[in-house]
């Protein structure tokens, strides 16, 4: 589904992607794990071109995407994406964060779009809190909300950038839970987190990224019990 | 006092129709001034180079020279080439002398929207036009309201310059009237009031209408 080569990235003279190749398959739920800085946020940042790569290839469904040529507000309508930061839209409701992309994006009539957005609260166990602000929400009811946003646009892939790291320790398992969900339901996911116990979960494969490059991936059971390179097995001591 | 009370009522119908002057040119000045701004803050914000030249040109110059000289050189200068009247030239020149201060506010706003609201509008498939259109200007503009309304007021009280182009608004009926009386310090004392009353005027409205954007979220 998404096909990865040779990615390189620079913020400045910083080489922060070191040449990734990556595949994710449809349905495959891929954990990106490793140390601040390893570059798995920027990886997953280029994945829908939030940052732009300055080398190698990036396709999906076969077709590779040259950001010049191809529009990318298309390629970003079918990668939905859950930041750190939830990134709520504060001047509107939950349900008109949920609605905003499929009414003025997809062209979806609008009451299709609520009756969907509400279908979406309710998954996400928010049904009642349609018609408040985000700033009513706890941290993780905002998580929540974005998800559901996200989910709207109907992508066939879901990127999530430590959905869970700004949230205070007692809400991190109710977003856990919905993105387990998801994975349950056959969403195609690449998460980049800190929860190891999500990883070895709900992952079909976990990514180590050391340094802008992939260090060791592999299957969790493996991976967590066994890991082979000397800098994952730092990383799972220090983790876990 | 009693001459002072004397000589504000007296001049009571004259001052009415210079204030409606005065009001005339201030809101279309600013209703211009506000489209004027939004326009450059938006090149501005829009990232292409060749647009942030032009911004950084216009409201260098407009904050790098008085307005009594920006109103005097449109004055005569334009109306070298095109007819213009007193009224429009002044109307004009604070146009586009408070519409470059009204584009720092909006670019400030909007440059002061998280980062993060664009990406999310992006990484939803929406175009950076729609996103700044839904996403970011709503937010903007709610925060650019107070010192929107600060400009408003000072643009009110810098149409008094205009005075000097030959219309009678409040300043230059208090001139006239100083000029011919010799009351001096009775009749500019009338044009402050006249001036403080319409800010006071002003300033409740705006709190008023902040107020109810406070109360409608």
């Amino acid at each position: 589904m998404i096909n990865v080569s040779n990615l390189h990235k620079y913020f400045g003279k910083l080489h922060v992607l070191k040449g990734v190749d990556l595949e994710v398959q449809p349905q495959e739920v891929v954990v990106m794990i490793g140390a601040s800085g390893s570059g798995k946020s920027t990886l997953l940042r280029c994945l829908n071109f939030l940052e732009m790569k300055d080398e190698g290839e990036i396709s999906f469904n076969g077709q590779a995407i040259d950001p010049k040529t191809t529009p990318l507000n298309k390629v970003r309508e079918n990668v939905g994406m859950v930041f750190q930061h939830f990134n709520l839209f504060p001047h509107m409701t939950v349900l008109e964060n949920v609605i905003e992309a499929p009414v003025h994006v997809k062209r979806t009539p609008r009451a299709e779009a609520i009756e969907q957005g509400r279908q979406l609260l309710e998954k996400v166990g928010l049904a009642d809190k349609g018609d408040v602000y985000p700033e009513k929400l706890s941290g993780g009811q905002k998580q929540r909300v974005a998800i559901a946003r996200a989910l709207a646009m109907e992508p066939s892939v879901m990127l999530f950038d430590e959905p869970t790291s700004a949230l205070d320790p007692e809400l991190v398992g109710e977003v856990l839970e919905v993105m387990k969900g998801l994975a349950a339901d056959g969403m195609t996911m690449v998460v980049v987190t800190h929860e190891m116990g999500f990883a070895r979960e709900v992952a079909d494969r976990v990514v180590f990224l050391d340094n802008g490059m992939i260090a060791e991936q592999g299957d969790p059971e493996t991976f967590f019990s066994n890991p082979q390179h000397p800098k994952a097995r730092q990383f799972l001591s220090r983790v876990l | 006092m009693t001459s002072f009370l004397n000589d504000l009522i007296s001049t009571f119908p004259a001052f009415t129709r210079a204030a409606w002057m005065t009001l005339q040119i201030t809101g279309i000045s600013l209703a211009l001034a506000l489209v004027i701004g939004l326009i450059f803050a938006l090149m501005k914000v829009s990232g292409l180079r060749s647009l942030g030249i032009i911004y950084n040109g216009y409201v260098g110059i407009i904050r790098g020279t008085p307005l009594i000289v920006q109103i005097m050189w449109l004055y005569f200068g334009i109306t070298q080439i095109v007819v213009l009247s007193a009224f429009w030239a002044g109307t004009i020149a604070l146009a586009i002398h408070s519409g470059a201060y009204i584009a720092e506010i909006f670019r400030g706003c909007i440059q002061s929207v998280d980062r993060g609201q664009m990406e999310a509008a992006e990484s939803l498939g929406m175009k950076r036009g729609l996103a700044m259109r839904r996403i970011i200007l709503p937010q903007a503009i709610k925060r650019a309201i107070p010192p929107m309304g600060n400009q408003f007021i000072i643009g009110l009280k810098d149409s008094s310059l205009v005075a000097f182009i030959g219309i009678t608004e409040i300043f230059s009926l208090s001139m006239d009237n100083a000029a011919v009386t010799f009351k001096q310090l009775e009749f500019y004392t009338i044009a402050g009031l006249y001036y403080l009353a319409m800010v006071a005027l002003f300033t409740y409205l705006l709190s008023r209408f902040e107020n109810r954007l406070d109360t409608a979220k």
